[in-house]
């Protein structure tokens, strides 16, 4: 186990240097359907330089306001170690698909903390709905993972990646992909599922306080999420073609994630916002059909 | 009902208390009361005659009569007619018997009737300051004519604003003064149980200018109009129409067809542009930037075209009083008709996709209801009464310009909630486009403006309404002896329909309170006209502003340590 860090060190970079282009693919493809001409593709990383350059004001002086980014982003960066993103699982331990789950819910955890510290009335009500979504899309992602080790029969992401890809298309694995990619627009605070930041009702909810280098923490940590899903759900449920040569496997992996977030991006440009009764209503029916997906898994199919 | 019937039955209804009763204008009745019997005289005429209140005039009638005159105006939609319940108020005792307990629709207009010209309203169930800011005087009153144009009172310090408190166990949460998707500034205190509305306090009038002191104390007749159009960023056309036609009413001056035809077409350019414009901003509240993006997309070659046609994409400015400045020429009219049945096919092609929006129904059906009877209480106008299975409409019940020489369509919806604010709007601006079709079709020819030759006639009064996109607008003027007029009153749309919002926000969740108050169309800089602005108070604001920066930023400081 001498050579995990090249991955990890690969992982990192993807997730920390190209997540932000995903985004400005988003950007110009809801453009588009705008009949805009759109921001070029590299404004994401624009934002975030400017950002990172801004004097940082504070409304609080609580500690959890003040670290809340950086946990935020810290968590998903350790999760990005767990996911396996064309090279396996740099940091893969046997259950690490537990981990995974729970460094990604640290990671929103600690943005409802930052945004109930501030004591703005917006910040209240998005946090609080953030905990509400959480609630009902973290079953979901738990649900479609346990389906998945259930029948690759382990709880290492890299191995399950690696078996599923030996293995046949399922009926149990179709479903569990579709109810992660209804998951992932949630846990990607895309339309309709933008509820906690809903800047026209509550003006960025977690995030009305925070400003400058803090807000650029938070972006990237939302950049991140959108390669750290779409790999899981690329490698995980559909991870063939699969190639020994790892760069190539990188490069297709990369790709799949590209379509997925396309996906992500249209989908938000055509749908209005829901109400936070309406989604979480919304995600029971998520649910129930991801355990379904889990009997099929459970009966060997 | 003719006129007559009507002050026949009023006389008899009123037994002996009806002072005089007169109608200058034809369709326009004036009944005098003593100050005793206003609050009986105005409740027998809303009940009787299932009339719809409008507006309250307070008037400064020292210099000329020796006393102040309430005037509370109420329109009788079936009979076209409008019913002026008005009274004297001594000069030395400016109290009179408010109309609110009995007519809530009244409760601003007399609100603000005791701000700006001192006659108090007693028994009024919510006597608060509505228009003056906290920093102003007591006892000083702008709109009387004692007080000159520009006149700065002595700030007295700031004292806490009157709000209202939140019910037992709710919380406060603010939306505003500046709220990203309410475009001017507005202050709502809405109280919240969870995410669940269960009460809210408006505070607006932030935006005061002055223009009805400035048109009765600086302006000339023809000089308000220029003013009148700037009321409204969207609908100023329909001010300066309203303003113009009330004076012509007043002054008994007959415009040409041709002109008045003119005016129609260009008051219907006005409702395609702010309907479109509305739409894309209520999609924009519910997050749907694809409908905003293509909403104003479609709305583009109106302005185009009416840049060709004024000379201006917005503030037309082609009224006067007798007419109108530029013509519709004849050549013009492929042009028109072209880029109204591009903008008919894809309005139609957006409209058409509503129904089948299975999110956007989610986010819009039974939200922000406001029932039929609430509706009629308030008094509300436009696309939100006619959402609630109201069928009033200006153009239809009151007509001016040339809206009696064509014939057209009032949809009405009955389910009360937002997605019927949509769909009436939408089929307004379907409509509309068959509308300058007829309009354009029978347009006679002649001159557009008639030659005034001597001085208008002073102490001549005139009511006009004109439904503009967002409800019916109301100017009222009396003339008066300087080549200006001596009261000119202004009521725009939003002014009624603001006033019915929290009704339709009890019980709402949180998510919908900005696309709830984004249906009614709301236009704040409308409702502020009357004050004036003021240099210096505004100075001392800036400087208690800037003190609160400061402890920001001091806070912010000590925050960093």
């Amino acid at each position: 186990m001498n050579d995990w860090w090249p991955i990890a060190l690969m992982n990192l970079l993807l997730v920390l240097l190209l997540s932000p282009l995903l985004e400005g693919v988003i950007r110009k493809l809801k453009a588009l359907i705008h009949s805009r001409k759109g921001p070029p593709f590299t404004q994401p990383y624009l934002d975030l330089l400017k950002l990172l350059g801004k004097e940082e004001l504070r409304s609080t002086r609580s500690f959890y306001f003040r670290v809340a980014p950086l946990a935020a982003l810290s968590a998903i960066l350790v999760a990005a170690l767990l996911v396996p993103m064309g090279g396996g699982s740099p940091l893969g331990f046997g259950g690490d698909a537990i981990a995974f789950l729970y460094f990604f819910t640290l990671s929103t955890v600690a943005i409802v903390m930052g945004g109930f510290a501030t004591g703005s009335p917006y910040a209240a009500v998005g946090s609080s709905r953030e905990m509400m979504m959480v609630l009902t899309v973290e079953p979901v992602m738990a649900i479609a993972l346990i389906t998945a080790a259930a029948k690759a029969n382990t709880l290492e992401l890299g191995l399950m990646s690696a078996r599923i890809a030996d293995g046949q298309l399922t009926i149990s694995l179709v479903v569990a992909a579709v109810a992660l990619f209804l998951a992932l627009q949630a846990q990607l605070g895309k339309l309709p599922f933008d509820i906690p930041e809903a800047d026209q009702e509550i003006m960025g909810g977690p995030f009305v306080e925070t400003s400058g280098p803090g807000l650029a923490l938070f972006r990237l940590s939302f950049f991140a999420r959108q390669l750290i899903l779409g790999s899981l759900l690329i490698q995980i449920f559909l991870p063939w073609p699969a190639f020994e040569f790892i760069p190539l496997n990188v490069a297709v992996n990369l790709v799949k994630v590209f379509v997925v977030i396309i996906l992500v991006g249209v989908i938000d440009a055509v749908v209005p916002r829901l109400r936070i009764d309406q989604s979480m209503n919304y995600f029971k029916y998520v649910i129930a059909v991801a355990l379904f997906g889990l009997g099929f898994a459970l009966i060997g199919q | 009902m003719t006129a007559q019937d009507l002050k026949e039955r009023i006389r008899a209804g009123l037994d002996g208390t009806v002072k005089e009763i007169v109608e200058p204008v034809p369709g326009q009745v004036y009944i005098t009361v003593d100050r005793a019997d206003i609050r009986r005289a105005a409740d027998y005429v809303a009940r009787t005659f299932n009339a719809r209140f409008l507006i309250t005039a307070g008037i400064d009638k020292r210099d000329t009569r020796g006393d102040f005159e309430v005037d509370h105006i109420f329109g009788l939609d079936p009979e076209k007619m409008f019913v002026t319940v008005r009274s004297s108020v001594p000069a030395d005792d400016t109290r009179i018997d408010a109309i609110t307990p009995s007519i809530p629709a009244a409760g601003w207009a007399e609100r603000e009737m005791q701000d700006v010209v001192g006659i108090a309203a007693i028994g009024h169930p919510d006597p608060r300051r509505l228009v003056t800011p906290d920093d102003w005087p007591d006892g000083v009153y702008p709109l009387r004519n004692d007080f000159p144009y520009g006149h700065r009172p002595e700030p007295v310090p700031e004292r806490p604003r009157e709000y209202l408190d939140p019910p037992e166990g709710a919380s406060v949460l603010p939306i505003g003064p500046f709220f990203p998707v309410l475009e001017e500034p507005s202050y709502w205190r809405v109280f919240i149980e969870g995410e669940t509305v269960v009460g809210c306090d408006y505070r607006g009038f932030y935006n005061h200018r002055g223009i009805e002191k400035l048109g009765g104390t600086i302006q000339t007749y023809n000089e308000i109009p220029f003013t009148a159009q700037r009321i409204c960023g969207i609908c100023g056309f329909i001010h300066s129409t309203c303003y113009c036609e009330a004076v012509e009413r007043a002054a008994k001056i007959e415009v040409p067809l041709r002109a008045l035809f003119i005016r129609s077409v260009v008051l219907e350019f006005e409702r395609i542009e702010s309907h479109l414009l509305w739409l894309g901003i209520a999609a924009h509240i519910l997050g749907f930037d694809t409908v905003l993006m293509q909403s104003w997309r479609i709305r583009e070659p109106i302005m185009w075209l009416c840049e060709m046609l004024t000379g201006n994409r917005k503030a037309y400015d082609v009224n006067l009083v007798g007419g109108v400045r530029r013509d519709i020429p004849r050549e013009t009219h492929p042009k028109i008709l072209e880029v109204i049945a591009s903008i008919e096919k894809q309005t139609a092609e957006l409209v058409s996709t509503i129904p089948g929006d299975s999110t956007l129904l989610l986010r819009c059906k039974d939200v922000g209801v406001l029932s039929t009877e609430d509706t009629r209480k308030m008094a509300v106008v436009g696309p939100p009464a006619r959402a609630s299975n109201v069928d009033i409409d200006a153009r239809r019940d009151h007509p001016y310009s040339a809206y009696d020489q064509i014939e057209f369509d009032v949809p009405v919806y009955d389910t009360c909630d937002v997605l019927a604010r949509i769909m009436v709007r939408m089929d307004e601006t379907l409509e509309t486009i068959k509308m300058i079709r007829r309009l354009l079709d029978r347009m006679p020819e002649g001159p557009i403006m008639t030659k005034i030759e001597d001085e208008l006639p002073p102490w001549q009064e005139g009511i006009c309404t004109v439904e503009a996109p967002r409800g019916e607008a109301i100017h009222y003027v009396l003339t008066g002896p300087d080549n200006r007029p001596a009261r000119w009153r202004v009521r725009a749309p939003t002014y009624p329909n603001l006033q019915s919002v929290p009704l339709a926000l009890e019980g709402v969740q949180i998510a919908d309170v900005p696309i709830t108050i984004g249906s009614f169309d709301p236009c704040f800089s409308c409702t502020e006209r009357v004050e004036i602005v003021q240099a210096k108070t505004g100075e001392t604001r800036i400087y208690a502003q800037e003190e609160l920066l400061e402890l920001s930023r001091e806070k912010s400081k000590a925050a960093r340590r």
